[in-house]
């Protein structure tokens, strides 16, 4: 299955003894940093690592583009009573919005609007950290600095399955993610998702554990 | 039997009067106490309780779970308890008698079931049963099994309600009268002219009305702040929550309405203040029953959270949304302000809608079409713009047709699925041009 991928993705991919990104999951009080270009999958991946706390409470969807579709989030997991969205471009208030939802909520989703500072992310990193929630940021434009995220995702790659020259329908994907930060021990892997739209993101077990650095 | 005849029987015999008022005040604490696991109780006569169980088998987690938290707070008023658990009044009373010492706890899973072996002796009248009797009817089942019109003509209203309670078909619990009126009203005189003084008032006013109807088992949804100024000129405002308010959401949005009333550039309390109101309504039926992982400081802090953020974002921009039948994404969610009434779906979501567009959904979704530049070769998609360079498309699905409304003017249109390296689109043409419809984010 390792060749099969290689083959269909053209990246080589070496497995490392030992080590495995069994789940994609933040704790309480956590940040993770989502890079990529819209269509890279990570909208998903953001709710799914809301999912779990939207058991217990509300999350927030900060939605800086206006583009927000919850129907993706409900077919994460999150129910439409447990989900509130925010709509605002607007910078200044943007810091002050995901402090006060911080406050409140059991998981914050915000998308970070061109024009915030690495300064106002460490401090809303320090927030999330206090009040113990979970925060994922995805930029509209680069990255989120370093030390800010817990766990940094960058998209790489998306296939997806179930069309084929005018035939089928979009059924499942499969994304490859560059992972680094803290959760990682600070070294840089890839680790693979799947979903089918209905069920929660699912990491592929036994292709998760690759180093990256020396072809980097 | 009298007592006279019952100490002619045996001279030992020791009588007890019964006092249905020193009944109630020892039963008084375990009502309390009940009410703090389960608002509304239904009181029958002392020793005797009906709890509603609807919204608190799914706070504690199921039937077992409540009944077992019920048993364990009652332990420490004694351990002589019976427990019985059914769908209606009589059969969790009838459930209730068939518990004993050992096993203190009986849950019914089907009344009809479960009464229909049971005496007409249950029925608790001595005429209507030995007249049942008479006719050969014996167990409850056998009146489930009598025509109703027939029982309804023999017996009347009596015979109506064992018919019903005989079938499983049982009243609701009843639980306590609410306060009639729960309207808090203080005069202040001297008119008060500052914020900040009216603003405690308002706090002491909204801490006795929420403490009231909490009692009560029942929180509002909606109040009513009336002001009186001391040239006679009356300003009413009516506050609305999804949620129940509490004492702190309530003091908090007085104290904006007395602001805009005093401080606003209305000046509209002429005088000051001499007469404020607040009156409750849309009362919630058994209170806010959060489920058990939820509690309630957290729930107080997200509604706090979020009634600030709607302050700095602005009404329009705080938003929630519901699931709505339609064939785009767009017009499958029905997005309406936080903090509004509900309301109807637009669009049927238990219809079928064909030629809807498949789930997943696309995660990201333009509040209008926005135009995608995609090369065509020959009607089949080759090459996707995305910013600034030319991306190839690997796979596609469709032109699903989509007819549109043609006598409101809604043109027809070609929707696809579109795979490049770079992501998944959907997108439609029509008109000659192409229109992005969402994205596979």
């Amino acid at each position: 299955m390792v060749a099969q991928l290689q083959h269909e993705q053209d990246i080589p991919i070496d497995p490392i003894q030992g080590v495995h990104v069994e789940s994609l999951a933040i704790e309480p009080g956590q940040i993770a940093g989502l890079s990529g270009m819209p269509g890279s999958g990570l909208t998903r991946v953001g709710f799914s690592l809301l999912a779990p706390y939207a058991s217990s409470g509300h999350v927030a969807y900060l939605d800086v583009r206006g583009w927000a579709n919850p129907a993706a989030a409900w077919e994460m997991g999150i129910s439409p009573e447990r989900l509130v969205v925010v709509r605002t471009d607007d910078v200044v208030s943007w810091s002050r919005i995901v402090a006060t939802l911080m406050s409140g909520m059991k998981g914050v989703y915000a998308e970070i609007p061109t024009g915030v500072s690495d300064v106002v992310l460490r401090k809303l990193a320090a927030k999330a950290r206090t009040t113990r929630t979970p925060l994922v940021l995805r930029p509209l434009d680069g990255a989120v600095p370093s030390g800010v995220a817990h766990l940094r995702l960058d998209a790489r790659t998306i296939t997806w399955e179930g069309v084929e020259a005018g035939h089928g329908q979009l059924t499942r994907r499969r994304a490859l993610l560059d992972a680094s930060g803290k959760s990682t021990r600070g070294m840089q892997r890839t680790i693979e998702v799947e979903d089918d739209g209905t069920n929660d993101l699912r990491v592929v077990p036994g292709l998760v554990a690759e180093e990256t650095r020396r072809f980097a | 039997m009298r007592r006279r005849a019952a100490e002619a029987v045996c001279p030992t015999v020791v009588t007890i009067i019964q006092d249905p008022t020193a009944e109630m005040a020892r039963f008084e604490p375990l009502i309390d106490m009940m009410e703090v696991l389960v608002p509304r109780v239904e009181v029958i006569q002392p020793g005797l309780m009906l709890i509603p169980t609807t919204g608190a088998v799914s706070y504690y987690g199921g039937e077992g779970s409540l009944v077992e938290r019920v048993d364990k707070e009652l332990r420490p008023f004694g351990t002589d308890h019976r427990i019985g658990l059914g769908m209606g009044p009589f059969a969790a009373q009838q459930s209730a008698r068939l518990t004993t010492d050992e096993r203190p706890i009986h849950i019914v899973e089907d009344d009809a079931r479960f009464l229909a072996d049971m005496d007409v002796a249950a029925l608790d009248s001595d005429d209507l049963a030995a007249t049942f009797r008479w006719l050969g009817i014996t167990t409850l089942g056998a009146i489930a099994e009598l025509p109703r019109d027939a029982v309804i003509s023999r017996f009347g209203k009596q015979g109506l309600r064992a018919h019903d309670v005989a079938l499983g078909l049982d009243r609701r619990v009843d639980p306590r009268v609410i306060l009639d009126d729960p309207t808090v009203v203080s005069r202040f005189d001297p008119p008060i002219n500052d914020l900040e003084e009216a603003a405690f008032v308002a706090r002491n006013m909204a801490q006795r009305l929420i403490s009231s109807l909490s009692s009560h088992g029942v929180a509002p949804h909606r109040v009513v702040v009336t002001a009186e100024a001391a040239d006679g000129t009356t300003r009413s405002r009516i506050w609305r929550s999804s949620d129940p308010f509490n004492d702190r959401t309530l003091a908090e949005r007085i104290r904006w309405q007395l602001r805009a009333w005093i401080d606003g550039v209305s000046a509209g309390i002429r005088g000051g203040l001499v007469t404020l109101i607040l009156e409750p309504a849309d009362l919630s039926g058994s209170g806010r029953q959060m489920v058990l992982e939820e509690d309630a400081k957290s729930f107080e802090e997200t509604q706090r959270a979020l009634m600030e953020v709607q302050a700095i974002a602005g009404m329009d921009n705080l938003l929630v949304a519901r699931p709505q039948g339609g064939r785009d994404p767009a017009q499958q969610v029905l997005w309406e302000r936080w903090g509004d009434e509900p309301s109807q779906p637009k669009h049927d979501p238990g219809a079928p809608w064909p030629g809807g567009i498949p789930s997943p959904a696309p995660a990201l979704v333009p509040p209008e079409a926005v135009r995608f530049e995609v090369s065509f070769v020959d009607g089949i998609p080759e090459q996707v713009r995305l910013r600034s360079r030319w991306v190839p498309v690997l796979s596609w699905a469709g032109p699903w047709r989509s007819v549109g409304r043609w006598w409101d003017g809604e043109t027809a249109a070609d929707r696809y699925q579109i795979v490049t390296s770079a992501g998944a689109y959907l997108c439609e043409v029509r008109e000659g041009a192409t229109y992005l419809l969402g994205v596979y984010d």
